[in-house]
């Protein structure tokens, strides 16, 4: 056993108002400079829709991440290491300029120097690359809120499966539901941009798995930005260099909260360590898609277990890391209640950002003009959800409903129950059938 | 004499510069050592330019390669006629994949806005003189054809003997121009190399074969594993002194390196400098000092003035400052007598507001405790648990009689008649203080 400590997340989606707040703390600390200007090392998706980059969890076109082969052996989908020479020259599965968006700022001058008239001056849209006016023609988040919908909710690559009848229920405008996903690194366990780095300029750190970027070893062959599947590697066009998501390392280390944590509006976002056994990474890796989730909570060691603990000291990590995996959060909704779930864990990378899949758009639903809160309709709704299951398992458990219904039932018994002792108009009878259905116990 | 400079001086200038230049630039700018591809500003053309270029620049450097490195070899197969003739179109072969391809290059470096905000002078003169060197090079192949057989018995014994630091001009001297001119043009892009963004070159990353595909790094060296099985007691107190000694050392070595510079490098300031110090030094004391005397001084006064009676407001205090040099309000109370109230929030002592607001409370400004100016209570949830004290006060009238007390409790003496009382003095004293301590 090979004990190692991650500093690993949870995003609440359920609390997720999807303001952006995160994505600005971000660029305004990190990506405010030339050649980076596109990056958004967090950003807010709109689902279902096509992200940023567009249909970036379309792994046929960027082919990013691991698949099993013929053989049972772990490969990056990308490369191997012969092709991966050949791909320094071009790489055809790089996504460009045009799969982000060109990055543009407003002619402010103008408004300054116009001549007297009678019309109002206009700043005029600038590229951020050439300083050539441009026709705004995307952006980072040009679905926000399902806007245009039509086109970019319908081309969700997660939509892909679902009946005909499941994707009109979805995407029916008058009661189209859905849900804010914030992304940033995962900062995986079994990283695809560190095994495809050719240079071996990127590096999981150690003490607590942040995985890094080392400027001077980078020689900008960009085997990482295809083979990240979940795109968070970004190519700077100015300095030649990939560049990603540091985990504001430097804030950390100094006690704080990383920038986008700390500046989380709906506190949805936790952080704690999580202790993992780095042997098992690889074989759990191989499990099939069904019980993907299961293999990654299998390799996540509970940190109150004697024997996980001396084999920790065993593994040189230091006993305040063992006593932060004890009081981590992210140990509570990944592990002791079983709540949060991987990001595509089809994409096999083990990744340590773990999400709580939203109910409120399960819950929502609307009958006859009113949204529908008879208790035992509850349960109903979340086979009947707007948003599918189907949908959210293709997101967080590689396509098994039942990983995800098991986290949904979880969390509409706990509402049941809290609204049973808090407003009192269900009686405890009906709670504590919720509480069993989703085997829970009161506590 | 321009033969011996072309030839001989240009080649060990060329090698040196590219040796050098690029080991000092590996070593003190790292970061620069990168093959700044474009290809995520325009992919299309790249991929019509960028392989060709590469895949054809490479058959042709590795003939080159051969026919330097193996002459001996390489000139027994090429007299076998079938051979020469397939490497002499394999090779043209590729250094027209080549021509194509920087053709390309060149053209999407001119035609793209994009790329020309990353494309340098340095850059389009790289391809010029790429192009130029291809360009003599398939001349050469059409011109002068099977260079593969004679090559190896001009340029390679040429470069062996350069090689070797006895450089035999007459190998060249005697080629074709066009053969010399291919030569010059090798040499000068040799020497410009390492200032180019051809430095990628020298960083193809051959160890990414043999590497394993996780990379670990620890920023600390990874602790050391405690070893369960050995007695952990001895281990451990034998560790304990050796740390316990070693840090002792080395806290001793550091206090005397620390005494020893300063006594070889003398003192940092001058002898001015150190007077300006102590000087400014004193007079901030003796600042210090005169606030504090006056302090006292004024602690020790049986009564402070706060206010005309007729100056206070119900709705605005005037602030004041107490005994112990703390601020005060005071106010008129409904009852025409005077209300003195601390101002020093007691939640964490901010000044709070002189205004009393429409429900007869005072606000402190940093945390938003409300205080209502009667009683001093806060109001409930606020931060501030306790209520500002109220303050006694003594009334004297303008010929300097004392015509009324109240104690901090609220307990009045003497009952002035209001006319008095409107033409009294406030004071606080220090035998009604009492506020709050």
């Amino acid at each position: 056993m090979d004990v190692r400590a991650q500093t690993a997340m949870v995003f609440h989606l359920d609390k997720c108002i999807g303001c952006h707040t995160c994505s600005v703390a971000c660029k305004n600390i990190w990506t405010d400079r030339p050649g980076a200007e596109y990056m958004w090392w967090n950003n807010v998706e709109t689902k279902p829709g096509t992200g940023y980059p567009t249909r970036w969890e379309d792994q046929i076109e960027y082919r990013g991440g691991w698949r099993v082969n013929s053989r049972r052996e772990l490969v990056l989908r990308s490369q191997n290491k012969a092709s991966a020479f050949l791909k320094l020259f071009y790489n055809p599965n790089q996504p460009g300029l045009d799969d982000y968006y060109e990055p543009w700022t407003y002619r402010y001058q103008d408004l300054f120097d116009a001549a007297e008239g009678d019309d109002q001056p206009t700043a005029i849209p600038v590229s951020q690359i050439t300083g050539e006016p441009i026709d705004i023609e995307a952006g980072p988040n040009w679905d926000d809120d399902l806007s245009g919908s039509p086109i970019y909710a319908e081309n969700d690559p997660n939509l892909e499966g679902l009946s005909a009848e499941e994707k009109r229920a979805l995407l029916e405008v008058e009661s189209i539901a859905m849900m804010y996903l914030p992304r940033i690194c995962n900062h995986c366990a079994n990283p695809s941009c560190v095994a495809a780095c050719p240079s071996g300029a990127l590096y999981k750190r150690g003490e607590d798995g942040v995985v890094l970027v080392n400027q001077n070893e980078c020689r900008g062959w960009r085997s990482c930005v295809t083979a990240c599947p979940y795109k968070k590697m970004y190519f700077n066009w100015q300095t030649g260099k990939s560049e990603k998501c540091i985990l504001c390392y430097p804030r950390v280390e100094t006690g704080q909260a990383p920038a986008c944590f700390h500046s989380c509006v709906g506190r949805i976002r936790y952080l704690g360590v999580l202790l993992y056994d780095a042997d098992r990474v690889h074989d759990a890796m191989l499990a099939p898609d069904e019980s993907l989730v299961e293999a990654q909570r299998s390799v996540i060691l509970d940190p109150f277990d004697p024997e996980v603990i001396r084999e920790a000291a065993a593994s040189g990590l230091p006993p305040e890391m063992v006593a932060s995996a004890q009081g981590s959060p992210v140990w509570r909704f990944v592990k002791e209640w079983e709540l949060a779930l991987p990001l595509h864990p089809e994409f096999r990378t083990l990744p340590m950002l773990y999400y709580v899949p939203p109910l409120l758009p399960v819950m929502g639903k609307m009958t006859a003009g009113a949204h529908d809160s008879v208790v035992e309709e509850m349960f109903g709704a979340v086979d009947g959800s707007r948003i599918s299951i189907e949908f959210l398992s293709k997101l967080f458990s590689a396509g098994n409903t039942d990983v995800v219904r098991d986290v949904l039932r979880k969390l509409v018994a706990v509402r049941i129950h809290r609204r049973s002792k808090g407003i009192d108009d269900i009686s405890p009878e009906v709670a504590q059938k919720a509480l069993r259905e989703a085997q829970l116990t009161e506590k | 004499m321009i033969s011996q400079f072309l030839f001989a001086g240009l080649p060990y200038l060329a090698v040196a510069l590219l040796v050098i230049g690029s080991i000092y630039r590996f070593r003190n700018d790292p970061y620069s050592y990168t093959a700044l591809s474009s290809q995520f500003l325009e992919d299309r053309k790249l991929l019509l330019g960028s392989l060709p270029w590469h895949v054809g620049i490479f058959i042709v450097l590795f003939g080159h390669g051969i026919a330097f490195l193996l002459p001996t070899i390489w000139g027994s197969l090429t007299s076998s006629r079938l051979f020469l003739i397939t490497v002499e179109v394999i090779g043209l072969a590729g250094a027209l994949l080549a021509l194509i391809g920087l053709g390309m290059l060149i053209a999407r470096r001119l035609t793209s806005a994009k790329l020309q905000k990353v494309t340098t002078n340095l850059d389009l003169t790289l391809l010029v003189l790429l192009g130029f060197q291809v360009l003599t090079g398939i001349g050469i192949a059409l011109q002068l054809r099977w260079g593969a057989a004679w090559a190896t018995g001009t340029t390679t014994p040429y470069l062996w003997s350069l090689l070797t630091l006895r450089p035999e001009l007459g190998y060249v001297t005697e080629l074709p121009g066009l053969v010399q001119v291919h030569i010059v043009g090798a040499w000068v892009i040799a020497a410009v190399l390492p200032f180019t963004r051809l430095v990628h070159v020298f960083s193809l990353p051959f160890s990414y074969i043999f590497r394993p595909h996780q990379r670990v790094i620890w920023t600390r060296p990874r602790p050391a594993p405690v070893n369960i099985a050995a007695s952990p007691d001895s281990r451990r107190t034998f560790m304990k002194g050796a740390l316990g000694i070693s840090s002792a050392g080395a806290l001793l070595s550091v206090g005397f390196m620390e005494k020893a510079v300063r006594f070889f490098r003398g003192p940092d300031t001058t002898a001015d400098e150190d007077a300006e110090i102590l000087e400014k030094r004193l007079r901030r004391l003796r600042v210090t000092t005169e606030e504090r005397e006056l302090e006292l001084e004024r602690m020790k006064r049986e009564f402070i003035e706060v206010a005309r009676v007729g100056e206070l407001d119900a709705s605005t205090g005037k602030y004041f400052i107490d005994y112990e040099m703390r601020p005060a309000l005071a106010f008129l109370g409904s009852d025409g007598f005077p209300i003195l109230i601390s101002a020093k929030c007691t939640h964490l002592g901010c000044t709070v507001s002189s205004k009393v607001d429409s429900q007869g409370r005072l606000l402190c400004p940093c945390h938003v405790s409300y205080f209502d100016v009667r009683t001093g209570q806060p109001n409930a949830g606020a931060p501030a648990k306790e209520p500002l004290p109220r303050l006694g006060w003594v009334l004297f009238d303008a010929s300097g009689e004392l015509i009324c007390t109240q104690g901090p409790d609220g307990k009045r003496q003497g009952e002035p008649s209001a006319e008095a009382l409107a033409h009294a003095q406030v004071f606080i004293s220090k035998s009604h203080e009492g506020a709050s301590s």
